[in-house]
């Protein structure tokens, strides 16, 4: 109770701080309400992740009877474009894991033939990574971590390297994609960056950064991965495992494979068909998976309340709502143009200077904060940007790296990590310390994010 | 009609330190679905179902994973099953309990078995020891006799 008054107190000090601060650097009432109120916000999500509904809700009331926004720019700000994609996609996703799509992969990731440490090891960093892309991080790492446990389990060796392994490579692989991490979505939306700029520039950086990461963690796991080989040899490959797994893909499976593989085609070609169809920026995009998961109910009517009442997420999704009317409200008080303003001119308005610091504050920043809370305060910032004549893709893609690969410098980095671990210690009563993730995290994460760096500064394409 | 009329007197509970494979086959020979663990004290501190018994032996993520299919045991279930005669009552046990005390209506306790899934409601007194147990069956029993 004394620690939780404490945390309380720090909180609304920090708060009423930023916004004193944000007075004496020459914002006006409003702007500094909004960004006491924002990192309230932000703050309760960090000290009380369990609440943070609560403080979008009493922080967004707050905004509204001060005046400091209006219920026209509530429903502005709300994004309900990003959310009504969330929700089309998690049906789709319902679908998929009803109809057993992904214990087919899990089986299929069993089932390798002549396995060794290094072929299991392979398989699974490049399924979780292009899993990760093509449906999202959180619904994927489940599934991979259910395959490594039980592959561990039948060679009888420890899980938590190759758990680590899966769940890092799962990180990486949402960037890749603007399905594989709820900040692509936000990101497309509000930059107007297509599938298909993903597919062309965040995919394969993110394919490099993972063969990069893939050599790190075997190189740090060479240990684990001689111990398996050597299981492997003792035990004879997996063929008692390939009998005792079954998942013969059933035609409701392969008919709902053809609608996600649909979806996704579709999705892959919304810049093109907007184009054709003279329709604004993204419309297909967020179109798409609400047509999909309108044939769903109708193809599965009887279970279609199920598909809307437990498997879309409707917590996080009215966080993320409230969290975007926050960060809005910075924006509709002029406080993000006022402090692009100042970064503009701390970076001297170097676009290079620029990019470095949204990379490495979004990957730092990240690594402690939920990736959408972060990424959902410098949109505005980076749309102030916008009216200084900054150019503005480098900054989207620092953001979207910054923001997918700084969730791996620690164990409570991103939510894929908290979901696998708290399975790992459900399971097998390991319980992983700070540091036996963060050393081998943030190795994986400054590399990457240099990497990164490296290719948005240097390469004329990224600009 | 209130739950005091109708409840089970006399409970038969686990004690916490017990054994949880003696606690499971007290379970099979009374062909119950499940016990509450009640404190030397007679507190009421869990529940152990056959419910509780499935989610401590099987994998925590055979719910997501559907469709997936084991033709024979595998090695991680044979292991939990045998760490399981090592296990207590309270590792077993489901901690929040749904209870209703002696003078809630009858209608109240039907309302929270149909709304909360439950098959057996404990009832507490108020200084929350347990006194009885409400089953789906006595509400039934209950309802029937009196308009027959």
């Amino acid at each position: 109770m004394k620690n939780i008054s404490f945390k309380l107190f720090f909180l609304f000090a920090l708060a009423i701080f930023l916004g004193f601060l944000s007075y004496a650097s020459g914002m006006s009432q409003h702007q500094c309400l909004s960004v006491a109120i924002f990192s309230a916000s932000i703050l309760g999500t960090l000290f009380f992740w369990d609440f943070r509904l609560s403080f979008a809700f009493i922080g967004t009331s707050v905004l509204l009877m001060t005046k400091t926004i209006d219920l026209e720019h509530v429903i502005e700000f709300a994004s309900l474009e990003v959310i009504l994609f969330l929700v089309g996609m998690m049906v789709i996703i319902g679908l998929l894991k009803q109809e057993g799509f992904f214990a087919w992969i899990v089986s299929l990731i069993l089932r390798i033939k002549k396995l060794t440490a290094w072929k299991f090891f392979l398989v699974i960093t490049l399924f979780s990574a292009l899993l990760s892309c093509a449906v999202d991080e959180v619904t994927s790492i489940v599934f991979m971590v259910a395959a490594v446990l039980e592959i561990c389990d039948y060679f009888e060796v420890n899980p938590l390297p190759f758990i680590i392994s899966t769940v890092i490579a799962t990180n990486i692989g949402s960037a890749g994609t603007v399905l594989g991490n709820p900040i692509g979505i936000l990101l497309a939306s509000k930059s107007g960056l297509t599938f298909e700029d993903f597919i062309v520039k965040a995919f394969p950086l993110m394919i490099l950064c993972l063969a990069v990461t893939i050599f790190i963690l075997a190189f740090w796991y060479r240990k684990a991965l001689r111990q398996l080989d050597e299981k492997i040899k003792e035990l004879g490959a997996n063929e008692m495992l390939i009998h005792l797994i079954s998942v013969p893909p059933e035609k409701n499976l392969k008919i709902s494979l053809a609608i996600f593989a649909s979806a996704l085609v579709f999705i892959s070609l919304h810049h093109r068909a907007e184009l054709a169809w003279d329709l604004p920026a993204n419309t297909v995009l967020l179109v798409v998976p609400m047509v999909v998961a309108g044939f769903i109910m109708i193809w599965k009517h009887t279970k279609a309340r199920d598909y809307i009442e437990k498997d879309v997420e409707w917590w996080t999704l009215l966080f993320f709502l409230l969290l975007f009317v926050q960060a809005g409200t910075l924006k509709y008080t002029g406080a993000t143009v006022f402090i692009a303003k100042k970064l503009i001119a701390a970076t001297s308005n170097n676009p290079v200077f620029l990019t470095s610091v949204i990379l490495w504050i979004g990957a730092i920043g990240s690594s402690i904060l939920d990736n959408v809370v972060l990424v959902a305060a410098f949109i505005p910032v980076v749309q102030g940007f916008g009216a200084l004549n900054v150019h503005l893709q480098p900054l989207w893609w620092a953001l979207l790296f910054g923001g997918c690969f700084g969730g791996n410098i620690t164990l409570v980095g991103s939510t894929a990590n908290i979901v696998a671990l708290g399975i790992l210690e459900k399971e097998k009563k390991i319980k992983v310390t700070f540091l036996t993730w963060f050393w081998v995290g943030l190795t994986v994460g400054l590399i990457t994010t240099f990497i990164v760096w490296l290719a948005l500064v240097l390469l004329p394409f990224y600009a | 009609m209130i739950v005091s009329q109708v409840m089970t007197k006399e409970v038969v509970g686990l004690l916490p330190e017990e054994n949880a494979l003696q606690a499971l086959d007290k379970l099979l020979e009374m062909g119950i679905s499940g016990l509450p663990v009640i404190s030397p004290e007679g507190k009421l501190l869990g529940m152990f179902t056959e419910k509780e018994v499935i989610a401590k032996i099987f994998p925590s993520y055979l719910e997501s994973v559907g469709g997936f299919q084991y033709d024979q045991d595998a090695k991680g279930l044979k292991q939990k099953i045998a760490n399981f005669s090592g296990l207590a009552v309270k590792d077993v046990m489901r901690k929040d309990v749904i209870c209703v005390e002696e003078s809630t209506a009858l209608y109240e306790a039907a309302h929270l078995m149909l709304t909360q899934k439950a098959r057996r409601l404990p009832v507490l007194n108020k200084e929350k020891k347990i006194i009885g147990i409400i089953s789906r069956g006595d509400v039934v029993k209950a309802i029937f006799s009196q308009y027959k």
